[in-house]
């Protein structure tokens, strides 16, 4: 009995709604976010590889593994090694937290909103960690920038998450989700728009998409941290990239849009649930798609002024209202 | 961390995606601030200048055509403008209207081709991309007239080389009018899109003296306060007869050099249809004799990126004695180097773009002019080492000529 | 403060719209008239003057001994070399030079770019 159990459990971490399930919708992802950017620019996108090129993505990554890795003479030959793997690893860990296929996540534990933010933070450090280890002129002013941009979103987007969490008064995303389908009959979304949009942005600094690709910008630092990034280890940040997009729009979905609840027949809960996450997490990343083709890259300085003006008095503002309305009973 | 190891040197180029050609600068940085500037020009050199002594002048028409890819018309217009007056003959009045045409119908795209670039310095790909869809209706429009969408070659020696019929007439008319709608829109996008004013505004200042100091031309000296346009100026082609406007800005920053740009692209839509309408009847070209008595003129036309400048020097044959060329580029370059200095990492992209560079045009002859040597490459120990040895070599005879003269 | 977006409106608009992309290689574009593309050679009419080798700016054209012209010589066309300036259509004397439309000239072989009748 023990061990069908505990085949379940690990099926459920490396297949459904583990690795393997997460992988691939990373790299669908991708796809739509690329698709949707050549749309507004009236391009085609990718097109030949795969039926309307949605094998691209893969395609690319596949690509990458198969090519040259080099190792420049001046970088720290561990780290450099590691930071890609370590990348990959933090982001797969932190999907186990967000509910896909159930209320639940894979993993849930009490505190875990506190947990997920703490290692999305780690997202940025070994971003800085990879410029660094390399050892280049260009990564190092790339690290830099992400270091000066980390200190500017990470707590706009923390207290985004925390203004969701004193809604529902709870800080375990199960219990967030929970609140929403039991106990309010509502996203919370109703009531945080501006957390809403704040944790949006925020989360396009923190996936370095335009305007705030500055610790990468192309035409500026040649890629930055990722300029002495070849093959596999390319690889493997590419596919952080994509596990950090399922990452950001599922955790946006389960504490803003009601998780992956929807309507449903009894008995077929986790295919319905997941087509609601799906739905959801391609709305989040329309508005994303649609947010990065909007805008010119900001500067570095102009980042971090414009979120401790503007972002975190609103996020603030924000809890306070949220407080205001329990207050009321209102939620 | 100590102060001198927060201050280390990046290099841009020869190899560097902001850069769209092969040029080196070293930025010496504190942090994100620009300290110093140094560059290296030379990097695309090709040697046309000494190619062209070996060439006839119609041959040449199409060599000073390639010296520039986004100003071909104006290059070959320039040179053909300059060998007419070298030959002392005149282009018929028709030809000269069809040959101002294309070199407005030139501005227009590369005007829009440079505020397409500008946008996706500073991260703004989709206004790039938009940009160029659109400009691909000049580009046809060129294509029709003249059979190519780069090198046109239209001007020759005593005129243009094809007509505009009537059909021809109304196409181009129809087509201005879409560029018309479309540059008016992103206009409106450049004044009011706050990302770009964040990154355009009060960017890579050049001051009205600074600019009059280091001879900067063209968009670059009127985005600066400079009244200068060599169209009105000193009048070719058929610049006398059309009226427009010099546009001139005085907030020296890149987005008075992005206004002056766009601004500048609707006088040449206007300038276009009144070409179209006023075209006069007649020849398009006359006849041109293949050898030139000596002779030597100094021809200016104001391309899209500033004045440029031919020297030509003919000697009784059909080829050229001498050919020189000053590119509006190598007059902005100084001036570029000022108005890094003190800004941001961030910014240098976009204030590189600002001034239109084309190292392709400027790398013509650096070294050629004074030792008439291939070999350019060279740094200047290089230099030193070989002119004393050939001075030991060749030394006392060019002397002694020298003297004589 | 004014929000940054200016150009959403135009962007929802590009949803719907066909993209601007041509499928070149899938779907062929027709050059316009007038354009300026491989050369053809009429031997019937050719002198062997050899203006247009002498005018030619890239030496794409030779001079080879050809009974069947006046001169007995008759131009071979390297199109490898020519960069369409279309400077022998306008130099010779008799229209036996023509640029066509066709544009799609690579080959494997350098020996093969020639046109020699």
């Amino acid at each position: 009995m023990e061990t069908i159990e505990l085949l379940i459990l690990l099926l459920k971490f490396i297949v459904f709604p583990g690795a393997i399930f997460c992988i691939a919708y990373g790299f669908f992802l991708e796809w739509f976010d690329r698709k949707l950017y050549a749309k507004f620019q009236n391009r085609i996108g990718p097109l030949l590889t795969g039926p309307k090129g949605l094998l691209q993505p893969f395609a690319d990554f596949v690509k990458l593994l198969a090519k040259e890795d080099i190792t420049p003479v001046g970088a720290d030959k561990l780290g450099f090694t590691l930071t890609p793997l370590l990348t990959v690893a933090v982001s797969l860990f932190t999907l186990l937290f967000i509910p896909i296929h159930s209320l639940t996540g894979v993993l849930s534990l009490p505190g875990d909103v506190l947990l997920v933010l703490f290692i999305s933070t780690v997202f940025g450090l070994l971003i800085m960690f990879a410029g660094y280890f390399s050892g280049n002129r260009f990564s190092m002013v790339g690290t830099e920038r992400t270091g000066l941009q980390f200190v500017g979103y990470e707590i706009p987007f923390a207290l985004s998450v925390i203004s969701v969490a004193a809604a529902a008064r709870s800080l375990e995303i199960t219990n967030i989700v929970n609140y929403q389908v039991n106990i309010l009959g509502l996203p919370l979304i109703v009531f945080t728009p501006i957390a809403f949009a704040i944790y949006l942005i925020s989360a396009l600094a923190k996936l370095e998409k335009i305007p705030f690709d500055i610790p990468e910008a192309e035409t500026e630092i040649v890629g930055g941290w990722q300029v002495e990034y070849s093959g596999k280890k390319l690889a493997f940040f590419r596919l952080a990239t994509d596990l950090k997009m399922v990452f950001v729009s599922g955790l946006a979905a389960a504490l803003f849009l009601g998780g992956p609840y929807g309507p449903s027949i009894p008995g077929l809960e986790p295919i319905f649930y997941t087509i609601w996450f799906i739905i959801k997490t391609l709305i989040v990343m329309f508005i994303l798609s649609n947010l990065r083709s909007l805008f010119a890259r900001y500067r570095i300085d102009q980042v971090v002024h414009g979120f401790w003006k503007y972002m975190v008095p609103l996020a603030v503002l924000q809890i306070l209202i949220v407080e205001g309305l329990i207050f009321m009973g209102v939620i | 961390m100590s102060v001198e190891k927060r201050i280390f040197k990046i290099p841009v180029g020869p190899q560097h995606p902001a850069l769209k050609e092969f040029e080196h600068f070293v930025f010496t940085v504190d942090g994100e601030r620009v300290i110093d500037v140094g560059f290296r020009i030379g990097y695309t050199h090709r040697g046309i200048e000494k190619l062209a002594e070996s060439k006839t002048y119609i041959q040449n028409l199409y060599l000073c055509e390639r010296i520039c890819g986004i100003c071909s018309a104006a290059h070959q217009g320039c040179y053909a403008q300059t060998v007419e007056e070298l030959a002392d003959i005149t282009a018929p009045p028709r030809g000269t209207y069809i040959r101002t045409l294309i070199w407005e119908l030139e501005r227009i795209h590369s005007h829009l081709l440079w505020l397409g670039v500008a946008a996706h310095e500073i991260g703004f790909d989709t206004l790039f991309m938009l940009v160029w869809r659109d400009r691909e209706v000049v580009m046809d429009l060129l294509e029709m007239i003249s059979g190519n969408r780069v090198n046109y070659a239209m001007s020759t020696i005593g005129g243009v080389r094809r007509d505009i019929s009537d059909e021809l007439k109304h196409k181009i008319l129809k087509g201005l009018d879409i560029l018309e709608e479309r540059t008016k829109y992103y206009k409106e996008v450049c004044m009011k899109e706050q990302t770009i004013l964040a990154r355009a505004a009060n960017v890579g200042i050049l001051t009205r003296e600074q600019a009059l100091k280091l001879n900067a031309v063209g968009p670059t000296a009127r985005a600066s306060g400079v009244d200068v346009d060599l169209r009105r100026d000193d009048p070719y082609g058929a610049y006398d007869e059309v009226p427009f406007n010099v546009i001139v800005y005085d907030t020296c920053d890149v987005l008075a050099r992005v206004l002056v740009r766009v601004d500048e692209t609707f006088e040449c839509i206007n300038m276009c249809r009144w070409l179209l309408e006023n075209l006069p009847e007649g020849d398009i070209r006359t006849k041109f004799a293949r050898k030139i008595a000596e002779n030597e003129v100094v021809g200016r036309v104001e391309a899209p990126r500033g004045e440029l400048f031919y020297y030509i020097k003919s000697n009784g044959t059909d080829k050229p004695e001498r050919l020189k060329v000053r590119t509006p580029t190598l007059a902005n370059i100084l001036p570029v180097c000022e108005m890094l200095k003190g800004g941001y990492i961030a910014d240098i992209p976009i204030v590189l773009a600002g001034i239109d560079p084309c190292f392709a045009c400027m790398d013509r002859a650096l070294f050629i002019d004074e030792n008439s040597e291939k070999k350019w490459v060279w740094s200047r120990e290089q230099l030193r080492i070989y002119s004393i040895k050939w001075y030991k070599e060749h030394g006392n005879e060019v002397v002694r000529e020298r003297w004589k003269q | 403060m004014p929000l940054p977006g200016a150009m959403e409106k135009e962007l929802i608009k590009l949803i719907a719209k066909k993209p601007a992309t041509e499928m070149y290689p899938f779907i062929k574009v027709e050059p316009p008239e007038g354009y300026r593309g491989k050369i053809s050679f009429d031997i019937e009419k050719c002198i062997g003057c050899g203006l247009c080798a002498k005018d030619c700016p890239a030496g794409a054209i030779e001079m080879v001994e050809d009974e069947r012209t006046k001169l007995k010589k008759r131009p071979k066309f390297i199109y490898s070399r020519c960069l369409f300036c279309a400077q022998c259509e306008e130099s010779c004397p008799r229209k036996a030079i023509k640029l066509t439309k066709e544009f799609e000239l690579a080959d494997y072989n350098k020996e093969a770019m020639v046109i020699d009748v």
